[in-house]
């Protein structure tokens, strides 16, 4: 279980890694330190044993007895200062050299019959012979006896000359090297360790709040966030793309939710006239005339319905990209004239007059299309305007657009209520039903339709002095 | 009775009026809020009938002002159904709610519930010596036989019966009895008397000369 957790993982490679590296460092520190306290100790041990042998050379007789340069791998430097004309300083310089100092140095010269001549009294009390000098072996050696390091050599005539020394002292500055080396290691990955698990959990605690946020959203609170605090590093972009995400979703869902119900609550007041209506019709005995108008009442309220169904449903269809267009070359002046004609009688019943101003405007549409969001306009700019007031109705072209200008000088509409219009179900006045009869879906469609067409539409408007809705298509040619 | 019904679906609001006319009631009616507000601060209405989407003026601003001079009982329409719009309604001093679409014996019902509690009164029957009065089935006995009263007739017993006790002046009774298209001439209102009187007994109602009419409990 703890080795599918990304934090433990990161955890046990990053303590891996520390330990291989401390080991390998410390092991290197350790070898080399070992190798240098060695070298000290054979470099004394070679010293000694030049002069050991030195000395035990007999006096120069007129000249170098024979054989005897192998033992001397280089002249002494104090070679020179040795011309002995007693013979004996050296010896004893040697015997000071060994039994005085501390250092332990000790020494054993054998006969060649293997009884030992001389002998240090420092040394341990039993010192193993050196095998026998046969030849193709190297005459001076170096071996480890026990806790002494020491260094024998053969003579030409076949005395055997070891000279040795305790390391003890060194094996123990080692041992005490490689403890504070562990001590040293152990703090160092104890905080590497610690670190690591540190900068792993802050890593992963954007992880935790990714996970807990979307679990909460899962769960049903589609307002729920995650709060990125780091927006730059990996997770905090993440964090961010993911609440956009959230958002969007979160705003498509409210959307959903709040046009199902006001189209319910569109429905509602339809259903509740035919409710009390023949309720009421019902309750006794009526005239001919009287059931006659409450038929009329509930085919009013049915049409009513009718209307917002038919508008829902070819939203529905834009919403799901099934609506289909025939789109051929067509004049928009053409049609702007053809809808202004069918809503003619309208405008005059209402007293308003409908002024039309067509210049050619040809573009690539669905005229039939195009024929609803002009009767939807038309039918707002008469609906929302004064006795006496006018539409004016514009086509005209401009650079690859066609364009339909429809302008009233009705009451306007308020700046906060113009970025809304085109929402579904959205009015500018809080009431719903409205004597207007209209389904509060007109310009959402008009939207969705001229939008089909890659054109735009835009509404602008005065209080007070009117309103202009400019419908955009591309003059495909 | 008298009722404003506030709403601004003309058709419904046709239909609620005349449903609660031939329940004798006395009804105005109002299509937005502002003329809403305007009537209900205007006249002593027995309860008043409140669609909250209205242009103008809502059903929520409506009532909020209305509560500032008057305690006449308000019934809500609505087609906002969630909880939230409910306690608002209720929190705001609306006296209870209905929603669209609604069932028109559970809206008189409730109507009725409305103007007998805000007359003080717990039970829809009326016992008044050996007349009883049934609100629910708008129904008068005397010992035990039913008597046939006009709805004018009706509302006039019905009113006094639930403000029994109290002496209720004429400009009472027209200002609850008569809807703004009666055209009522002020004897009319005695006539009304003098025929109660003669179907469930003189002493039925008490006139109190130069203040108005009682029902003795």
């Amino acid at each position: 279980m703890i080795f599918h957790s990304i934090r433990w993982r990161l955890q046990i490679w990053h303590g891996l890694i520390l330990v291989l590296v401390l080991a390998g460092f410390g092991f290197t520190a350790h070898r080399l330190q070992q190798g240098d306290e060695m070298r000290r100790v054979d470099q004394g041990l070679q010293h000694r044993l030049r002069l050991l042998s030195e000395s035990l050379r007999p006096p120069p007789r007129g000249g170098r007895p024979e054989g005897r340069p192998g033992l001397r791998m280089d002249p002494p430097p104090d070679e020179g200062g040795f011309p002995p004309p007693g013979g004996r300083r050296p010896r004893e310089n040697v015997s000071d050299l060994f039994e005085a100092n501390e250092d332990g140095f000790y020494f054993i010269v054998w006969e060649p019959g293997g009884v030992v001549s001389k002998r240090s009294e420092n040394g341990p009390a039993v010192v193993f012979q050196p095998p026998p000098f046969l030849r193709g072996m190297p005459r001076s050696q170096f071996r480890m006896q026990g806790d002494s390091r020491e260094l024998y050599e053969f003579t030409p005539p076949g005395e055997c000359v070891l000279v040795g020394r305790s390391v003890a002292p060194e094996i123990g500055r080692l041992r005490q090297l490689a403890l504070w080396m562990l001590l040293f290691g152990g703090v160092v990955l104890t905080l590497g360790l610690a670190g690591g698990w540190w900068l792993a959990t802050r890593a992963i605690r954007p992880i935790h709040e990714i996970t807990e946020a979307a679990a909460k959203i899962a769960g049903g609170d589609l307002s729920h966030r995650i709060s990125a605090t780091e927006t730059d590093s990996e997770f905090g972009q993440l964090a961010a793309v993911l609440n956009s995400t959230f958002a969007r979703l979160d705003a498509a869902f409210t959307q959903q939710a709040r046009f199902t119900s006001d189209a319910s609550h569109e429905l509602r007041t339809p259903v509740t006239v035919i409710l009390s209506q023949t309720q009421t019709t019902l309750a006794r005995e009526r005239t001919a005339a009287d059931y006659k108008a409450t038929a009329e009442t509930c085919q009013r309220a049915a049409q009513r319905m009718r209307r917002l169904i038919e508008s829902l449903l070819q939203l529905a269809r834009f919403d799901a990209g099934q609506e289909s267009f025939r789109q051929q070359p067509c004049d928009l002046a053409d049609l702007t004239r053809e809808s202004a004609d069918l809503i003619r009688p309208f405008a005059d019943e209402r007293g308003v007059s409908l002024i039309v101003d067509l210049k050619a405007a040809p573009c690539m549409a669905d005229t039939d299309r195009l024929a609803q969001v002009m009767a939807n306009l038309l039918t707002n700019a008469i609906v929302h305007n004064r006795s006496g007031g006018e539409v004016r109705v514009a086509s005209f072209t401009e650079p690859s657009f066609a364009v339909i200008t429809v302008t009233d000088n009705g009451p306007g509409i308020a700046e906060a209520d113009l970025a809304r219009i085109f929402e579904r179900f959205y009015r500018a006045d809080a009431s719903r039903t409205g004597a207007t009869g209209g389904t509060g879906l007109g310009l959402a469609i008009s939207k969705a339709i001229v939008e089909a067409h890659g054109g735009a539409i835009q509404a602008s408007s005065t209080l007070g002095s009117g309103s202009c809705f400019r419908v955009r298509i591309p003059s495909k040619t | 009775m008298r009722i404003l019904v506030v709403e601004d679906e003309p058709d419904l609001l046709r239909s609620l009026a005349q449903a609660l006319r031939e329940e004798s009631y006395a009804v105005d009616t109002a299509a937005d809020g502002d003329e809403g507000l305007h009537k209900a601060e205007s006249w002593e209405y027995d309860a008043i009938v409140l669609d909250v989407m209205l242009p103008k003026l809502d059903g929520w601003q409506l009532l909020a002002r209305l509560r500032k001079t008057k305690k006449t009982p308000v019934l809500m329409l609505t087609a906002r159904d969630r909880t939230m719009d409910r306690v608002r309604g209720l929190d705001t001093g609306a006296d209870d709610y209905v929603v669209k679409p609604f069932d028109l014996d559970e809206l008189l019902a409730r109507l009725r519930a409305l103007i007998r509690r805000s007359a003080g009164q717990t039970c829809n029957t009326l016992d008044i010596g050996d007349v009883s009065i049934d609100t629910a089935a708008r129904l008068v006995t005397r010992a035990g036989a039913v008597v046939e009263l006009t709805a004018r007739e009706y509302g006039l017993v019905a009113f006094l019966a639930l403000h029994r006790g109290e002496v209720v002046t004429r400009t009472a009774l027209y200002e609850h009895l008569f809807d703004e298209d009666d055209s009522s001439l002020s004897n009319l209102l005695d006539v009304h008397v003098s025929n109660i009187r003669k179907k469930l007994g003189h002493e039925f109602i008490i006139t109190r000369r130069g203040h108005g009419y009682s029902i003795e409990t």
